[in-house]
């Protein structure tokens, strides 16, 4: 039995318990200890012009899509051009502690059925503005008809310190193919936490990829679930991580039946004192034979003052699988450096040319051209930035 | 254009000399071939002049043009005209080939004051180089040397010479691996690079290379220095008669 502590100023305010370095998902990312603002439920005035200043600076502002804006955690509807419904199914499942924060926070979001077969993809934008700081929630819900395909962003950034919270509830129907990109460039004071919870029929489709690059301190956790047989899911992400950040992403990819297909990729970059931590677990229930899963997560580390872990884990409980992981961490390859210089490329240019490279192999995997060309040039500018 | 005085170098860390008064001087126009057996020293040089880091020159100079070329950083020895054609070509996962031209192009270019190339220009230069190397666009699609065979990498580092027309060519051992029809193709990529401007060090362990691209000069380089110099046929004896007597002599 653990002690109990006395509350953190930051637990007060949210009401709840912080989840502690005890605990071993949370051993990396102890957020009793990380979350020292006492962030809770405010009120913001946003200025027209701070929400349109931040509105065009979002990453993907160049790429045409429907549009969805959230403002400070409230649907902006003069500012959305796509038709939505509130969300209200309140979610319990996982008992997990960042979908505990969102419930306790009241989080409010919206609930979109995907029915149709179309190439726009739709946006949904989070601005928060500079204001006290505060507590943030969302809560979406989308469900992708059977033999629907729809393409989702969800883009998160702002300006000052805040704490924001996200859980979204996705069912991906039978034959369906779900895209899905979510960007988070928060403030860089600020902490962003999410739980992203995946169902997938039979034959279902879903690329879901994630860019880490905004916030103070991230966590991502995902719980991936096959209830069909034949779906194919491929989970991949990038962190750009410099000074203090603090990223770490926790997936479970559940087959609980036969004949599916899983694979993650990670690609980390990491500067200054930055940490980035990568936890895969995958299980096959003892009827999932046939199960395909591969998991991968390399971390390019470019000071001597970053660290990455790394944590795979395989549960197994089928015998006719075939199931792997690897992780990699090191440095920038010094004949890689040389054989460009050689041709007469400068070493920053050199160093900025592999390191996008680098995190370009997750970055490959987004399928819409336009998606996947301004995160190219969204990394490539962090990056150098 | 090229003048190698009394080299001497070792690797870092390491109290032996790998090169020990090397000593060259090659005008412009000429092909120098450089002949030696294995431990010799050839790649030593190609990565001295290239300047690759793990090298430490203790004494001598290399002046390029009149400048110190020792002084200067890998990307201004390339962008003031010295390629090197690597005997082992590195592979760049991520970096498309036709990506890599473009930014090492423009990158000299720049380096020179000059304005990048149009994309219209730069996509007629790479199309017109790579067809004479039987270069189609599917490997200019494919990131740097990654999945090419030996044959592959090699005309690829010739079309990279090609595209960015240095002054000073160095090739290290470009036929190794290669088959005759592999070494003819590439031969004729660098004969067509031969120009009254340009000089070339071709760096060989085996006389064969050089039926195809026919030196003006060859020197035997042994136990780190050169200690034979001679015309054309200077190759031919040696393939016949082997390195063992200028082994013998260096020991």
């Amino acid at each position: 039995m653990n002690m109990v502590s006395p509350k953190t100023a930051a637990e007060e305010a949210l009401g709840v318990s912080l989840p502690h370095r005890r605990m071993e998902e949370w051993k990396w990312t102890d957020l009793r200890r990380l979350i020292t603002t006492p962030y809770g439920k405010a009120e913001a005035k946003a200025s027209v012009r701070e929400v349109d200043r931040l509105i065009a600076a979002a990453p993907l502002a160049g790429v045409k899509a429907g549009r969805i804006v959230f403002v400070n955690g409230e649907l902006d509807a003069a500012r959305s051009n796509v038709p939505s419904r509130p969300s209200n199914a309140l979610i319990v499942s996982p008992d997990d502690s960042v979908v505990e924060i969102s419930n306790r926070l009241q989080a409010q979001g919206i609930t979109l059925t995907l029915d149709g077969n179309t190439d726009t993809p739709i946006e949904i934008l989070h601005i928060t503005t500079d204001a006290t700081p505060r507590a943030i929630a969302v809560r979406h819900t989308f469900e992708v008809t059977a033999g629907a395909s729809a393409t989702i962003v969800e883009t998160f950034l702002g300006e000052g310190d805040y704490l924001s919270t996200a859980v979204v509830n996705i069912a991906i129907g039978e034959g369906a193919r779900f895209d899905r990109i979510k960007v988070e460039a928060e403030s860089a004071k600020a902490t962003h936490l999410a739980h992203t919870i995946v169902t997938l029929g039979k034959n279902a489709v879903l690329r879901d990829f994630t860019i880490t690059s905004g916030a103070a301190l991230n966590r991502q956790n995902g719980t991936y679930t096959f209830a069909g047989q034949g779906a194919d899911a491929k989970v991949s992400g990038s962190y750009l991580l410099q000074a203090e950040q603090h990223a770490d992403t926790r997936l479970v990819i559940d087959h609980a039946v036969p004949h599916c297909t899983s694979r993650e990729l990670f690609k980390v970059v990491m500067d200054g004192h930055s940490r980035g931590i990568f936890q895969g677990k995958v299980i096959v229930r003892p009827n999932a034979q046939k199960t395909d899963g591969k998991q991968s997560s390399h971390a390019l580390l470019l000071s001597e003052t970053a660290e990455f872990d790394a944590k795979p884990e395989l549960e197994i409980y089928a015998d006719d699988v075939v199931c792997g992981h690897g992780a990699t961490s090191g440095d920038l390859d010094h004949d890689h450096l040389f054989y460009l210089m050689s041709r007469g490329i400068p070493k920053a240019e050199a160093r900025s040319l592999l390191v996008a490279a680098f995190v370009g192999e997750a970055i490959e995997t987004v399928d819409h051209e336009g998606i996947r060309e301004a995160l190219l040039a969204f990394a490539q500018e962090r990056l150098s930035s | 254009m090229l003048e190698i005085k009394n080299l001497h170098v070792k690797l870092d860390g390491e109290s032996r000399e790998i090169l020990k008064g090397l000593t060259l001087s090659v005008k412009p126009g000429e092909v120098h071939a450089i002949m030696g057996p294995n431990g010799s020293g050839k790649s030593t040089l190609s990565y001295v002049l290239s300047g690759r880091e793990g090298y430490e020159v203790t004494d001598g100079s290399v002046t390029f043009k009149g400048e110190d070329l020792l002084a200067m950083e890998p990307d201004k020895r390339a962008a003031a005209g010295v390629f090197l054609a690597f005997q082992y070509p590195i592979e760049i996962p991520g970096v498309a080939t036709m990506q890599f031209l473009k930014v090492a192009l423009n990158a000299q270019r720049k380096a020179r004051g000059q304005k990048d190339i149009s994309a219209p220009d730069f996509m007629r230069h790479v199309k017109e180089k790579a067809a004479r190397l039987n270069i189609g666009q599917d490997m200019l699609k494919r990131p740097v040397n990654v999945g090419f065979s030996g044959g592959e990498k090699k005309r690829a580092e010739i079309l990279q010479m090609a595209v960015l027309e240095p002054t000073l060519c160095v090739l290290d051992e470009t036929d190794s691996g290669l088959d005759i029809d592999a070494l003819r193709v590439v031969a004729d990529g660098v004969n067509a690079l031969r120009s009254p401007d340009r000089a070339m060090i071709v760096i060989t362990h085996y006389q064969r290379l050089l039926d195809y691209i026919v030196p003006d000069k060859v020197h035997v380089l042994s136990d780190g220095k050169i200690v034979k110099t001679g015309g054309k046929e200077l190759a031919l004896e040696l393939e016949a008669n082997g390195y063992a007597d200028f082994a013998v002599k260096a020991a």
